[in-house]
């Protein structure tokens, strides 16, 4: 049994390395004079990779399937930009953009939690495209046109580009906890079997509620972070149905249900599609949709799950050498 | 508003109605029989617009006698989806997320194929009909509507015929009742399932023509018609053909009774309310499908 | 003393059909009671309703003098009532481990911060041990019957509330399983059983409660209900005929 946990605390420290090795690679790596076309993709990636993340702990995690996170992602982003505009400071303004999302998730969870499975998806999809259709029509909010920040001050793309990778720390962070967590293993729990998780008992309904409202905080930071940078925003961006789709994709691509896979699949998001999306518009999301339909038939835990195999196959050749040359 | 008002509207409501119910069948009978949510639907109906419009630009083939043709070949494809994909997932008597996501990738690869092909600037079906109207005394009804509606509504007392006097039309709704007891009668479910993919997808291909004919459409077009035959299905509890006639009603005439209290904006907004709405108000209150299991001794 | 566990006159319809009808009965603290009947006789409701997952349509129970007739299942397990499932329902892509420590944490709580070692006593003591780390998906029917009883216990219930635990299992594997049962109620636990296995319940129970078609048919001492002529025409009538 010590062997095990000093096998197990031999491989936290693995995770822990590697972690924070992509964390400083991320941090120096603007000191060496990247263009700022790459800056922006990183920033890019990094914003989606805190969504990414947030979606994994409710869809992945927890199994409640949502094509609804644009909601959060386009209040988080409309409360940072009116919160800025209004002269808060950033920090102040993302911390709106957490509480309202926030808020917003417990109006939505409520009722839509009893609903199992795919209803509560489809239920989603009816609540996101409802909150698109009333913020085009606000008034105060700039309506269909949109909304600017004006923001003081030059703009400073390294800001951006710290503030999206603390964020996102942050955000991993949370995610390894849970992972960990006996908060975490009720959340499993649920997603495998909600009856029987509440005759163990778990409250179901609270457990869901719970991390949908840490979700939704974490995407409406996003949302806000985006804003800001952008420094203008409209319904159909940030409130689209694209745009939940991205934040759904991204964690299934990547691998739902585990720490790496959501930041995986943000990455590869973040950057391919600001590329792709100059050069052949559609292209991404036709890629995105077979790949969603090979991973769905072929290898639900995504590309971690390939990047799994990968391995014990290099390993299986490694030991079949490694035993020819001792034979 | 006076009674002519009102007299127009309600006809309008009608007529909107049996384009909505026929729109919605092919979902329905799907997920009666499979328990699959279909969204690719919205796929479907946007390659039935397509269709007809390639067969009336390049052939000068009719609209509706496109729509017509669009049966067979959408039957086909729905067939080969379920072949190839469809049939590799578990199947279950509850919808699963995995039939959900699967159906949602195919959505989303249909739908940028359709960008790749056609772009994404609006297109029309325009034909001799499209602008001309007719008048009964104070009512004044564009002719394409009725055009429209006489086919759809054909459509659905078709199917209804064939649900009821078939042998396939028995072995369906036995299955959509009760699967396990349908395979212990001999129906044999696999090819049941393959060709009721078939039929539900070749409603959706026709029902997209009939729909070009009406609305102008991109390859995003059915995203607001999904959630339209969505709320239906729901309202009409789910498993039942005359369920989602009635559900495609009741959406008709609230969107269409609407205008009078709602800015035309937020207009979209009432089938998406409605169908949160009916999901979670209506629990089990139709057909009890997703009241909760009970564990029976 | 009052009875630890005490239902009257329980009645649930499912859609119209009386699924149980006027049921009352009583368990003593420490007591193995059984719960015996043949198929459809209201068993599985009757267990679902007093474990908070199906709420009944008249009638009231009353646990450790409290009411708590409409509770939710959550809440009857941190209050020390916990089921098993007839039907094994284990979280499949998690380990035995994670499956066990699941009901240590939410229910009525571990014994100290650390819970390695006493998950490692819950599967050790219903032997599960050699298999604590593999995903509980791949544990064979019985190791599945024992994982359910194991998460069950991990919960530490006061009253414990056994579905056909033996249903599937060898002849020696029941005899391990009616052992533990045993062994737990020495602890001070006190468990209501349901089984369709005679020798199982006679073997064990201090007493028994006969249900048939959701009416309580009587109770008693084990020996008692086996020489009831009205038993053996609701139990045995319905042996001969399979």
């Amino acid at each position: 049994m010590r062997a095990a946990s000093t096998q197990m605390g031999r491989f936290l420290n693995y995770r822990v390395a590697g972690w924070g090795t992509l964390l400083i690679v991320l941090g120096i790596l603007p000191w060496f004079g990247i263009s700022s076309n790459l800056t922006r993709l990183l920033f890019t990636a990094l914003v989606w990779i805190i969504a990414s993340v947030a979606w994994n702990l409710l869809g992945g995690v927890t199994g409640q399937v949502s094509f609804g996170f644009a909601v959060f992602y386009g209040l988080g982003a409309y409360a940072a930009a009116m919160g800025i505009n209004g002269g808060l400071h950033p920090l102040a303004a993302f911390t709106i953009s957490g509480l309202v999302a926030a808020l917003a998730s417990i109006f939505i969870g409520l009722p839509t939690f009893r609903l199992r499975g795919p209803y509560f998806a489809i239920a989603t999809i009816g609540v996101s495209e409802a909150v698109r259709v009333v913020m085009t029509n606000l008034s105060f909010t700039g309506g269909a046109s949109g909304y600017r920040i004006a923001e003081h001050g030059r703009f400073r793309p390294l800001e951006h580009y710290y503030t999206a990778l603390g964020f996102s720390a942050v955000a991993v962070v949370i995610s390894a906890w849970i992972h960990e967590s006996k908060f975490g293993l009720s959340l499993q729990a649920v997603r495998e079997d909600e009856e029987a998780a509440a005759d163990i008992g778990v409250n179901p309904l609270k457990a869901k509620l719970m991390v949908h409202l840490l979700a939704a905080t974490l995407t409406g930071i996003a949302g806000g972070v985006y804003a800001r940078y952008a420094a203008y925003i409209h319904p159909q961006g940030v409130f689209g149905f694209h745009t939940s789709v991205a934040i759904l994709l991204m964690p299934i691509i990547g691998g739902a249900g585990t720490v790496a896979g959501p930041v995986i699949g943000g990455f590869v998001y973040g950057l391919v599609q600001e590329e792709l999306v100059a050069a052949f518009p559609q292209f991404h999301l036709l890629l995105y949709g077979a790949l969603l339909i090979v991973i769905i038939l072929f290898e639900p835990r995504g590309v971690t799950g390939w990047l799994g195999r990968l391995r014990g196959f290099i390993e299986r050749i490694w030991r079949k050498s490694a035993t020819a040359s001792v034979g | 508003m006076d009674a002519a008002d009102f007299v127009n509207l309600l006809v309008s409501a009608l007529l909107l109605a049996g384009i909505y119910a026929a729109m919605s069948v092919g979902m329905t009978i799907i997920y009666g029989v499979m328990k699959i949510v279909n969204l690719a639907h919205a796929g479907f109906l946007m390659l039935g617009a397509y269709y007809v419009l390639e067969l009336h630009e390049r052939l000068n083939i009719d609209p509706l006698v496109g729509s017509v043709l669009a049966f067979p070949v959408f039957l086909l494809a729905g067939m080969l989806v379920h072949w190839t994909l469809v049939k590799r997932i578990p199947v279950s008597d509850q919808p699963t997320l995995a039939s959900l996501l699967l159906m949602f990738g195919l959505w989303l690869v249909l739908q940028n194929i359709g960008y790749l092909i056609w772009g994404s600037s609006d297109r029309s079906i325009l034909t001799s009909r499209t602008l001309s109207s007719m008048h009964l005394g104070p009512i004044t009804i564009p002719t394409v509507r009725v055009i429209v509606f006489i086919p759809a509504v054909c459509s659905l007392g078709l199917l209804e015929f064939v649900l009821r006097k078939t042998w396939y039309g028995r072995a369906v709704r036995a299955l959509m009742q009760n699967r396990y007891a349908g395979r212990l009668a001999g129906i044999p479910v696999e090819k049941m399932a393959r060709l009721t993919f078939g039929v539900g997808i070749g409603f959706a291909g026709a029902a997209g023509g009939l729909l070009a004919q009406l609305y102008s459409f991109s390859p995003d077009f059915g995203h607001g018609f999904l959630l339209r035959s969505f709320v239906i299905i729901v309202l009409g509890g789910l498993e039942s053909f005359w369920g989602a006639a009635a559900g495609a009603l009741v959406l008709a005439l609230v969107e269409t009774f609407s205008i009078l209290v709602l800015p035309a904006g937020y207009q979209p907004a009432i089938a998406f309310s409605l169908l949160v709405l009916a999901l979670v108000l209506l629990p089990g209150g139709i057909a009890g499908i997703f009241a909760k299991k009970h564990r029976w001794a | 003393m009052p009875p630890l566990l005490s239902v009257e006159r329980l009645t649930k319809y499912f859609a119209g059909l009386a699924a149980l009808k006027d049921v009352s009965f009583e368990v003593e603290e420490g007591q193995i009671c059984g719960l015996i009947g043949p198929n459809g006789a209201g068993k599985t409701t009757l267990f679902s309703i007093i474990a908070g997952s199906v709420s009944p349509s008249s009638g009231t129970i009353t646990y450790s003098g409290k009411d708590v007739t409409r509770w939710k299942s959550f809440q009857a397990v941190r209050a020390g009532v916990a089921r098993t499932h007839q039907i094994t329902r284990p979280f499949r892509s998690m380990t035995t481990r994670q499956n066990v420590e699941i009901g240590l944490h939410f229910g009525r709580g571990p014994a100290s911060g650390s819970t390695w070692g006493e998950v490692a006593e819950i599967l050790e003591g219903v032997g599960l041990g050699r298999v604590a780390d593999r995903p509980a998906a791949s544990l064979c029917v019985g190791d599945q019957k024992r994982l359910e009883l194991a998460r069950t216990l991990a919960a530490k219930p006061k009253l414990l509330l056994c579905d056909e635990v033996c249903s599937g299992l060898t002849e020696t594997e029941m005899n391990e399983v009616l052992d533990l049962l045993r062994r737990i109620r020495g602890r001070g636990t006190t468990i209501l059983y349901v089984e369709h296995n005679m020798r199982a319940i006679m073997s064990t129970c201090d007493q028994v409660v006969v249900l048939n078609f959701g009416e309580k048919l009587t109770e008693g001492p084990p020996l008692k209900i086996q020489n009831d002529p009205a038993v053996i025409e609701a139990y045995l009538g319905k042996t001969a005929a399979d």
